[in-house]
């Protein structure tokens, strides 16, 4: 009887994860199908729809700008959220909960309402969409997840350490060169990562601000997926998913941090 | 949202009981060298963020040429609301949005206490399973399920093709969009609730074990009234989630059926009705502050102190 029960149970939470992944590895299953249609029964293994991408430039494109735009407003979120955390941190033991609800407020605000009222406030200006405003969003939408990330790492970082080398003659920033950041490496490389692909893979941020000169990948896919949904799609969405999955797995094999812990 | 994933931190953290105000806060942080390390951050919020959202509101009343509302005022908020289309709209995001927290809770709840049991090497591959969806970003997710949820499609077709169920209309449907938002609030609710089970000290179950509590009173007894407040914020989460998505109701929504992140785009991106998307995305932001105070209400009445 217990048998059948935990049986069932571990039944019941492969299901979940069947449900849960499920739909990611059909569509990374499709792109390496040689069928014409998405989906379509297996024909054999086939890579030509990752060699089609080549010939849709406007994808390629893209990538570069969304590649960029993730890692300028990862590194600008990544820094402030680490002078932001030591502020809070170093000589507390709690962070300020008023400091760190504002903090953390841009993940409490639709994604949506973000990329609209960015327009708006940017149109006050005279300025129209374009590479300025996707930079403000992805940086303020980044903020709390590297905050986050830094955070952890800061929670465990002895501080004493820092006053050892004031101490010894050290100024403050020989002191944060030489012991708080290579201490925090860690965290912040798991902040910058987390900041870069949550901002890489997002579409309702940047949904209102992108131009035909500037857009990003996922703008891209949207604007494509509107007319036809075909394996090229899949296999464009197969390299990010491959991607993310590499990064966060070199992540924890060779730096020991855990994006969920 | 995924934050709240991170080690052992709320999502957000709890007011302060007393509140000393923004200011008093402030000040106590901002004496010398820290107030200048926090500039940056809140400067980065306050400009692209704070200021952003009060030209929303300001927005929402002014007045809007395409519909001749010709004074600042009401106008657009009455425009929305009385009108039983984007009545409609209003409710559907609300309806969506609990039903996929309804459905969420329990499942994942009980995910999270199975996954309690795992332990080393798998337990890790099971946490970053979960989060496998949310890095491949939700996009490539929705691709799978504009695949797999057609009437022919891989999951229904066979059994149509069988004469076992006559052709279920999924796409373009609310269980469409049900569904992939519960998929897509899951691994956030099982990772929020897996925190706060985790927490509950192991003795609490011995002793429980030894006075002769099955598991069931076990159950009832300590682990539900002690996970309440992780409920709570998974509740919270996922609710405001589930609001907010506009991929899912985008794709496998049917055209008819908007919810107010949809409304928000094609006021911006078809009808180019500037005023109304601000008013739209206001009356959402007002919804997902109404909606999570009443689940603070509603769950907060059984958390013991």
């Amino acid at each position: 009887m217990k048998r059948i029960v935990a049986g069932a149970g571990w039944a019941y939470l492969g299901a979940i994860y069947v449900f849960i992944v499920g739909p990611l590895l059909f569509v990374c299953a499709a792109s390496v199908n040689g069928a014409a249609a998405f989906p379509a029964a297996f024909e054999g293994l086939s890579f030509r729809w990752y060699r089609a991408i080549l010939n849709h430039p406007e994808f390629i494109a893209a990538t570069w700008t969304s590649a960029m735009i993730a890692a300028v407003s990862s590194a600008i979120a990544t820094a402030a959220a680490f002078l932001a955390g030591y502020a809070m941190l170093r000589g507390r033991k709690k962070e300020d909960p008023v400091l760190s609800t504002i903090l953390a407020s841009p993940i409490l605000v639709p994604q949506i309402v973000l990329s609209l009222a960015i327009l708006q406030f940017a149109a006050l200006f005279g300025m129209g969409t374009g590479l300025l405003g996707l930079l403000a969003v992805h940086t303020v939408h980044g903020l709390p997840f590297a905050l986050r990330l830094v955070m952890t790492g800061l929670a465990r970082f002895n501080f004493s350490l820092e006053d050892a080398s004031l101490s010894l003659g050290a100024g403050q920033l020989t002191t944060w060169r030489q012991v708080t950041l290579p201490l925090l490496r860690p965290s912040l490389i798991a902040g910058f990562t987390f900041c870069f692909i949550l901002s890489f893979v997002n579409l309702p941020i940047s949904l209102f601000l992108t131009d035909a000169q500037t857009t990003t990948l996922p703008v891209v896919m949207f604007a494509y997926i509107e007319s036809r949904i075909d394996p090229m799609l899949a296999a464009v969405a197969t390299i990010v998913v491959v991607a993310a999955a590499a990064a966060t797995l070199t992540l924890e094999r060779y730096l020991k941090i855990r994006l969920v812990e | 949202m995924i934050d709240a994933t991170v080690a052992d931190r709320p999502l957000v953290p709890p007011l302060p009981r007393r509140h000393g105000g923004l200011r008093a806060a402030l000040r106590w942080r901002t004496g010398g060298l820290n107030g200048l390390l926090l500039l940056p951050s809140l400067l980065l919020v306050f400009l692209f963020l704070g200021l952003p959202l009060v030209v929303v509101v300001i927005s929402s009343f002014q007045p809007n040429v395409l519909l001749s509302f010709e004074a600042p005022g009401f106008d657009n908020y009455k425009y929305l609301l009385t009108r039983a289309y984007y009545f409609d709209v209003l409710i559907r995001t609300i309806r969506l949005a609990l039903l996929g927290t309804i459905v969420t809770l329990p499942l994942g709840y009980a995910a999270a206490m199975l996954l309690l049991r795992l332990s080393g090497r798998l337990a890790n591959l099971a946490m970053m399973g979960l989060t496998f969806p949310i890095l491949a970003g939700p996009l490539v997710v929705i691709m799978g399920w504009m695949a797999l949820l057609p009437a022919r499609g891989p999951i229904f077709g066979p059994l149509v093709a069988l004469g076992l169920i006559s052709p279920p209309r999924i796409l373009g449907s609310e269980t469409g969009v049900l569904i992939s938002l519960v998929q897509f609030m899951l691994p956030f609710a099982i990772l929020t609730l897996y925190t706060s089970l985790k927490q509950i000290p192991r003795e609490l179950y011995e002793a429980a074990d030894s006075l002769g509590a099955g598991p069931v009173q076990s159950f009832l007894d300590i682990t539900l009234p002690l996970s309440l407040p992780g409920v709570l914020s998974s509740a919270i989460i996922v609710f405001s989630l589930g609001a907010s998505s506009y991929i899912s109701p985008h794709y496998l929504g049917g055209a008819a059926d908007l919810t107010l992140t949809t409304l928000i785009a094609q006021f911006i991106l078809a009808t180019y009705n500037s005023q109304l998307a601000a008013t739209a995305a206001v009356l959402l932001l007002i919804i997902m502050v109404l909606c999570m105070a009443g689940l603070v209400a509603l769950v907060g009445r059984f958390i013991r102190p």
